[in-house]
């Protein structure tokens, strides 16, 4: 099936400029205002609930589960404090002991309002950092792989090469729930489980499928008269492909990366499943920030900003490069 | 040249991933042990600092949600994993860890040491000992815990409120002594234009919360989970457990809104925010009602299980004994006996104690100091005379999940009827029973 | 080197990852589907032939986690296609911000489904939330629980999933909007056809084939859901939201370990996956012609 949707012929470049009769006058202008406005609106309320997260982790906790919710408040870093900290009750004489004391450290002042202290830190911090590692792991390892074998693809006759694509893509359409079983056993075996290099294998594979389609998609548009003529000009093959193709590749190679990055950075049920303590990522510890005395809602978000601002602004970089990635370059142009 | 660069790249990367997973393998220097995530946590990990200043081990507890603690150490079971040292684990779990293999066997260590006389003889028997009477020990009991109330004594001792209450029911407004009062000062309270509900129970049903709520009634209404030979057909659906289920539900429809998916976190935050009049939940969290947190603190006071239509009164146990993974190093082992030696000393568990650790050491127990240290001491002390528990067999997990749907599906989601619900769940649970040679 | 051995040298790589990750658990669990065998347990697999598809075919639980599946892929599937299909045609003519508009309205598909899920059950929760109050419930005692009743805990996930999906259906849609020939339209203007007309005979057939592949993609993700549904409700209440994807879940881990009958399982929804995907892929090329 994907085979089919790969062919379908490029299509003309965005006309930005309109050329159509019915264009013309005022009334298509004021339908494109209220559209605007339209739009605009769309838009805020699309963005209600990530800006109402933002809020939120900034909140103290009365004004986080408050009944009206408030709109205004005094920020605090209670939020993100309470993420990367363990804490503890203190008691009311504690509690006063604690006020007087002048040798409090910022993090400690923070918490004091909570009637809080300090005892050590949360895994947060580290499930951020095999995120980063995880994730970062193994999209270079997948772009690695997947540029060489688009290559490949691209350039030459690959005996099989429809069914070996579409079998590449269907590894897709897996659930990941179905194969976790299976794996969970394997890297029980193997001594993966729970370590990053299994994770990082893991995320590899699946990042691998769309990865090959996409640069596919890139590769395919780079004239291949540019590598014949280094050939005639006594370049080897690698060399072809190493000065003329990855150059010309850059931009392919970069949004391959980032869309990589992002599935690997959000990837949920696996890190779930196949992690614990060790290699355990940020994204399945998320929804377990509950907090002991009442849920905490203030850190559930601050957890939640300190993971997708990344994403967001990754998104506004790679705006252009959005369409292919989402739809594994199976479509041109967007 | 390039496919050299290539595959150096891989390798390193590979090299980097590969002694980054290894880091940190055989040096004891650290312990981790592996709870749930509330306040007694906390105060273990007080007690594990310490450790570390008394002897340099640094002792670290990881917290997972109640919700999810089962089945993150299930799947670390059967991973065979070796991420924690020790689990505090739930006394249900006692016989499946043990049967699969994946405690370790401490009843030389416990008697040999003395230890196992320092506990009270029911925690012993509830948390640490599998099979029931078998003298074999397979955890510390660590945190004693069961069901008990909170209420507000504003409300239940204003004088206008026990005219208004009296006059409707025909008795003093009180602490209720049988379950039909909680019933009547439940509804009294029900005052929604006002902002005031009744109660709050326990209705999530990841794990085990709404079956613990329930079973409060259910065993003082006279029902049981099975009849002493493990068949459960007309025994979980029998006319005393409908009665019961029916009271649980009704007790649900006095309850704040959006207490559809709550356990003690949301028990404690409907009462501190005002919301509810009474709440049931673990002892172990009322430390929070009686801080400065709770703006009802000096009005707020503790009863213990009401009594059934027999007279007969029950709380579901809570609580966990420590045990030891199965799947670590034998070093480690001996690192983890080390630990709980220490802990078990008087003088530690009377630091425990005082942090607010539920101890069950008898010594510490029976002081003076312990039952003023808390106002809700006294009413645990009286409801761990009659504490009793789900199913504790290696299945426990499997039946759960029929009890936890069932009940949810007929209390909160407010399907079919008491009798039909439990007519499921007695099927389910003998389906599971037979299946696993319980049954013939 | 040759152009042969490089061919081998850069796919294979490639190949023998995706067999190792996905091609080998896919032979070593359809295996454990014919037996009975729990990871939590030493005991070896028993072979018990087809009794664990028999006990799925013939559960009407499982059916009924079908029928949950299958109503929530369609219903949100159909929701996104018509919000996205809107956007686009809003957003189709550029003006002054359409472009950075464009951006903002796909920040939600790009974030963690399972951070946002968590994050919307605040939004939702019936007291501190600001769903019920953007509604317009301002009284809690009869405002609606979302995520606690039956008969709303499935649309509050559908809601979830358009809010974060419909930019998707709406890109492909600009894509495919902006791909139709000028020469259409002006040739309509000329026949003086109405708006309505240029839609149904210009916009609506230029456009079908990604609109197909948008609702292709999403229906294969509505089978496939799971962080939404997992953050969200865990299934509940009662199993008004368990799809196949989490009874799959709590069957294979929660509690249960019932590792046979969760490979079996595994197996039903990824045959009804490729089936539901063939039967779209045939409609997609009548769309092309």
């Amino acid at each position: 099936m994907a085979a089919q949707v790969a062919q379908t012929p490029p299509v003309s470049t965005p006309v930005t400029i309109s050329t159509r009769v019915d264009q013309v006058g005022m009334r298509p202008l004021i339908a494109s205002w209220v559209r605007g406005i339209i739009a605009v609106l769309i838009a805020i309320v699309m963005l209600i609930p990530v800006i109402w997260m933002g809020m939120t982790a900034f909140k103290p906790l009365p004004d986080a589960v408050s009944v009206p919710p408030t709109v205004f408040f005094t920020p605090t870093l209670e939020g993100f404090v309470s993420l990367f900290t363990q804490r503890r009750q203190l008691s009311a004489e504690e509690w006063e002991a604690m006020k007087q004391r002048t040798d409090l450290s910022w993090a400690e002042q923070v918490m004091l309002p909570r009637q809080q202290t300090i005892i050590g830190e949360s895994q947060f911090g580290r499930q951020l950092l095999n995120s980063v590692i995880i994730a970062g792991s193994s999209t270079i390892l997948s772009v690695i792989f997947a540029v060489l074998s688009a290559y490949a693809f691209s350039r030459f006759r690959v005996p099989g090469k429809d069914d070996l694509l579409f079998f590449i893509l269907s590894q897709r359409m897996l659930p990941a729930v179905v194969v976790t079983v299976p794996i969970f056993l394997m890297y029980r075996q193997l001594g993966l489980y729970d370590t990053p290099l299994g994770m990082i294998l893991l995320y590899t594979s699946f990042n691998l499928s769309f990865a090959v389609w996409l640069l596919m998609g890139f590769i395919d548009e780079i004239p291949r008269e540019y590598e014949d003529a280094a050939l005639v000009d006594g370049y080897t093959r690698l060399q072809a492909f190493r000065k003329i193709v990855l150059p010309q590749a850059v931009t392919g190679i970069a949004a391959t990366t980032v869309f990589s990055f992002i599935f690997s950075w959000n990837e949920y049920a696996f890190a779930l499943l196949l992690t614990s303590d060790n290699a355990r990522t940020a994204p399945p510890s998320i929804p377990l920030i509950l907090g002991t005395g009442g849920i905490e809602w203030s850190t559930i978000a601050a957890g939640s900003m300190a993971f997708l601002i990344p994403v967001v602004i990754v998104t506004f970089a790679l705006r252009r490069h959005l369409l292919r990635g989402v739809t594994f370059g199976a479509i041109r142009k967007g | 040249m390039f496919k050299k660069s290539i595959f150096l790249t891989a390798a390193l990367v590979l090299v980097a991933v590969l002694s980054f997973g290894m880091v940190g393998a055989q040096d004891i220097s650290e312990l981790t042990i592996w709870w749930a995530q509330w306040s007694p946590a906390d105060f273990l990990q007080q007690v594990g600092n310490d450790y570390e200043e008394a002897t340099g081990i640094k002792v670290t507890v990881v917290q997972t949600p109640w919700g999810d603690f089962y089945n993150r150490v299930g799947t670390e079971w059967a991973a065979q994993g070796s991420s924690f040292d020790m689990v505090v684990g739930d006394s249900q779990w006692v016989g499946q860890a043990v049967t699969q293999g994946h405690y370790v066997d401490m009843t030389e260590f416990m008697t040999s040491t003395g230890i196992a006389e320092t506990v009270t003889p029911a925690t012993l028997a509830y948390y640490g000992e599998y099979p029931a009477g078998s003298g074999s020990y397979y955890a510390y009991p660590t945190e004693g815990d069961a069901n008990g109330w909170a209420y507000r004594k504003d409300l239940f001792e204003d004088p206008a409120n026990m005219e208004a209450f009296e006059a409707a029911y025909g008795y003093a407004l009180d602490v209720p002594q049988t379950w039909e009062q909680l019933r009547d000062i439940a509804e009294f309270f029900y005052r929604p234009d006002d902002g005031l509900y009744g109660i709050g129970v326990y209705t999530q049903d990841d794990y085990d919360a709404i079956t613990m709520g329930f079973q409060n009634i259910f065993f003082s209404y006279g029902a049981d989970w099975q009849d002493g030979t493990f068949n459960t057909l007309g025994v979980v659906n029998s006319p005393e457990a409908v009665a019961a289920l029916e009271l649980y539900k009704e007790l649900y429809s006095f309850a704040p809104p959006g207490t559809n998916d709550a356990f003690f976190q949301e028990m404690n935050d409907v009462y501190l925010n005002g919301q509810a009049a009474m709440i049931m939940n673990y002892f172990a969290f009322f430390p929070v009602l009686a801080s400065d947190q709770n703006p009802y603190a000096e009005s707020t006071g503790y009863f213990s299980m009401p009594a059934g239509p027999g007279g007969e009164r029950y709380a579901a146990l809570g609580g966990q004994g420590i045990s030891i993974n199965n799947y670590i190093a034998d070093d480690r082992k001996d690192a983890s006996f080390a630990f709980i030696e220490w802990f078990a000393q008087e003088d530690i568990q009377r630091r425990w104690a005082e942090l607010g650790g539920y101890t069950c050491n008898i010594a510490v127990l029976e002081s003076a100091e312990f039952l003023e240290i808390a106002p809700y001491n006294a009413a645990f002390a009286e409801t761990m005379t009659f504490v009793k528990d789900f199913f504790n067999i290696p299945e426990f997990g499997r039946l759960l999940e029929p009890a936890q749907r069932n009940l949810a599906t007929y209390v909160v989601a407010g399907e079919g009827d008491a009798q039909t619900a439990l007519d499921q769940m007695a099927e389910e649970m003998d389906a599971i029973l037979v299946e696993a040679g319980y049954v013939q | 080197m040759s152009d042969t051995r490089i061919v081998q040298i850069f796919i294979l790589p490639t190949v023998i990852l995706l067999i190792c990750m996905n091609i080998f658990p896919l032979i070593y669990s359809l295996f454990l589907s014919f037996t009975r065998f729990s990871v939590i347990s030493d005991a070896p697999p028993e072979w018990v032939g087809l009794a664990n598809y028999q006990a799925i075919l013939t559960d009407p639980r499982f059916w009924n986690n079908f029928a949950i599946t299958g109503r929530y892929a369609l219903v949100s599937v159909a929701l996104q296609t018509i919000i996205g299909f809107g956007l686009a045609m809003l957003l189709r003519t550029k003006f002054k911000g359409s472009g950075i508009l464009t951006t903002l309205i796909l920040v939600p598909m790009m974030l963690s489904p399972i951070v946002v899920a968590v994050f919307w059950k605040l939004i939702f929760n019936p007291s501190a939330g600001i769903f019920n109050y953007l509604l317009g419930f301002t009284n809690i005692n009869t405002s609606p629980e979302w995520l606690g009743q039956t008969d709303l805990a499935l649309w509050a996930v559908v809601i979830v999933d358009v809010w974060m999906w419909s930019p998707f259906v709406m890109l492909l849609a600009l894509a495919g909007l902006s791909a139709i020939p000028d020469y259409l339209y002006e040739a309509a203007a000329i026949d003086r056809a109405s708006a309505w007309f240029q839609f149904r005979r210009i916009t609506l057939p230029q456009v079908m084939p990604l609109l197909l592949i948008a609702v292709l993609f999403r229906t294969i993700e509505a089978f496939k859901q799971f962080d939404l549904v997992m953050g969200l409700t865990g299934g509940g209440p009662g199993d008004a939201t368990e799809t196949v994807s989490i009874r799959l879940y709590k069957l294979a881990f929660q509690g249960q370990y019932d590792t046979g009958m969760s490979s079996a399982l595994a197996y039903v929804i990824l045959v009804i996956i490729i089936a539901v995907s063939n039967l779209y892929i045939r409609q997609l090329n009548k769309a092309r012609g």
